[in-house]
């Protein structure tokens, strides 16, 4: 019966509006593919192949959804600590764990939710395109990307237990940005070598590789290969911040 | 029921209770009295298990139900009245059955049944009604209320006054944490008087019978009536 505690803040969420803004992204999103109003070119040459696109489209997708989830994620266990509902918690016998991942539960849940609200852009473009047969990929490649707002909300809910508040967004924004660009970085590891590229090495050890999980959705998506050794890492990722998030503990609830 | 044995909490190096001790037996009313930042508040939490003591002990029943209600009521704006009920029920762990009963006549015991409105418009009278009614919970043994008519106008401090009152004749055991003196001496049989953490007096009503409670508590506190 305590997963009231998550669907209320879910409530919470739905009434902040966090659904409306993705829903206009989304649309946004879908004008510019559907219109012509965005041209991707590789190589002086203009994509229009769907194959070429939707995993440029999922890219940008799965980006604005790990933006969205560190934007939920940061104000709600702060913000009960700081308005002292936690309090007529604590002494109903629910742990700080518990309570914890509850709220975490409910970021996940509304960062899930947003992203589905997204991908329905991506459905909406493979109905115009034509692409009915595609379309049962959509779940599955809709799944393989929410992991990414999953370890991205998971850290920031720890994070957020830990750290003050814009602390605990910027290494989040931080976390997120070297994921999200994780092929580029490991490139530029490559070029620099030495001590610099040593250094870019251990880094890209602690981060998660949001770059490559997304990748598979795409390849999913498509009908490509799909690499499952990427998504065992990703989820490594996402229960190791989940056991962090159940160890931190607010020092004076 | 309670006792609290040289019970004492340092903040940091800042002492905020101070060797305190004081009992309270069944089906009376008890009041924590003393100015702001006395460490009423911080007394409460530690008998909460909010705040971990740095020393001192406390006997508690284990199987003692304690209800509670904040100094400063906040629920989730979004939720009404009932909602708000609906959502600590489920916390506690009572039925569905037993919520729905419940929570009916705790609406009706704070009178707010007939109301359908968000939290968020709630005046402050109603917040602390609502926040007795959510203390109410699961029926304990126990009610702790932290400065329950702080902050109120008229109406409101007399709307909650009435609420303890009828608690108070129903039996409850009740730890009434004011510095409203006129509260305590209409609601409380016995109290103790605090001053930065230290018990400085204690207050029966059977035996200061005829004398005012605005004196006691100015010898124990060392203030002047002028």
């Amino acid at each position: 019966m305590r997963t009231i505690i998550m669907f209320t803040a879910l409530k919470e969420k739905v009434r902040q509006r966090v659904f409306y803004i993705s829903a206009i992204i989304g649309i946004f999103i879908l004008m510019l593919f559907s219109t012509g109003g965005a041209t991707v070119s590789i190589g002086g040459v203009a994509v229009t192949d769907y194959r070429m696109l939707a995993p440029i489209l999922l890219t940008l997708i799965n980006a604005l959804s790990c933006a969205l989830a560190v934007i939920i994620g940061l104000g709600t266990i702060p913000n009960e600590y700081e308005r002292r509902t936690s309090h007529l918690i604590w002494i109903r016998g629910v742990s700080q764990a518990e309570y914890h991942s509850y709220l975490t539960a409910a970021n996940i849940l509304s960062a899930m939710l947003s992203e589905l609200i997204l991908y329905a852009a991506v459905l909406i473009y493979l109905l115009m395109k034509n692409y009915g047969t595609d379309l049962w990929r959509i779940l599955p490649a809709y799944l393989i990307s929410s992991l990414c707002v999953c370890i991205i909300s998971l850290l920031t809910g720890w994070l957020s237990v830990l750290l003050p508040r814009y602390a605990a967004g910027t290494v989040s924004a931080f976390v997120m940005i070297a994921g999200i660009l994780y092929s580029v970085l490991d490139l530029v590891k490559n070029i620099l070598g030495g001590f610099s590229g040593k250094m870019l090495g251990v880094l890209l050890y602690i981060i998660p590789d949001l770059n490559g999980i997304q990748a598979q959705a795409g390849n999913f998506l498509t009908g490509g290969d799909v690499d499952i050794h990427i998504l065992l890492k990703g989820l490594f990722f996402a229960y190791i911040f989940l056991v962090l998030l159940l160890l931190s503990r607010k020092k004076e609830a | 029921m309670l006792e609290c044995i040289n019970l004492t909490k340092f903040y940091k190096k800042k002492c905020v209770v101070n060797n305190l001790n004081f009992y309270v037996h069944p089906g009376e009313v008890f009041a924590l009295l003393g100015s702001n930042g006395a460490g009423k508040t911080t007394t409460i939490k530690m008998i909460l298990g909010l705040v971990k003591p740095t020393g001192g002990e406390i006997r508690l029943d284990t199987k003692l139900k304690i209800g509670y209600s904040p100094d400063t009521p906040y629920f989730q704006p979004f939720l009404t009245g009932r909602e708000t009920l609906e959502y600590y029920a489920a916390v506690q762990g009572l039925s569905k059955e037993e919520r729905k009963e419940e929570i009916s006549r705790l609406l009706s015991t704070v009178g707010l049944e007939a109301d359908r409105t968000k939290v968020r418009h709630y005046s402050k009278g109603m917040l602390q009604r609502l926040a007795v009614a959510q203390s109410l919970l699961g029926d304990p043994d126990m009610l702790i209320l932290d400065e329950p008519t702080a902050g109120l106008d008229t109406l409101g401090r007399m709307e909650i006054l009435g609420l303890i009152s009828r608690l108070k004749e129903a039996g409850k055991t009740i730890i009434l944490n004011s510095h409203i003196l006129n509260d305590v001496e209409q609601l409380c049989d016995r109290g103790i008087v605090m001053k930065e953490g230290v018990t400085v007096g204690t207050w029966d009503k059977s035996e200061y019978a005829g004398k005012n409670l605005q004196e006691i508590f100015m010898e124990a506190v060392g203030g002047n009536i002028g």
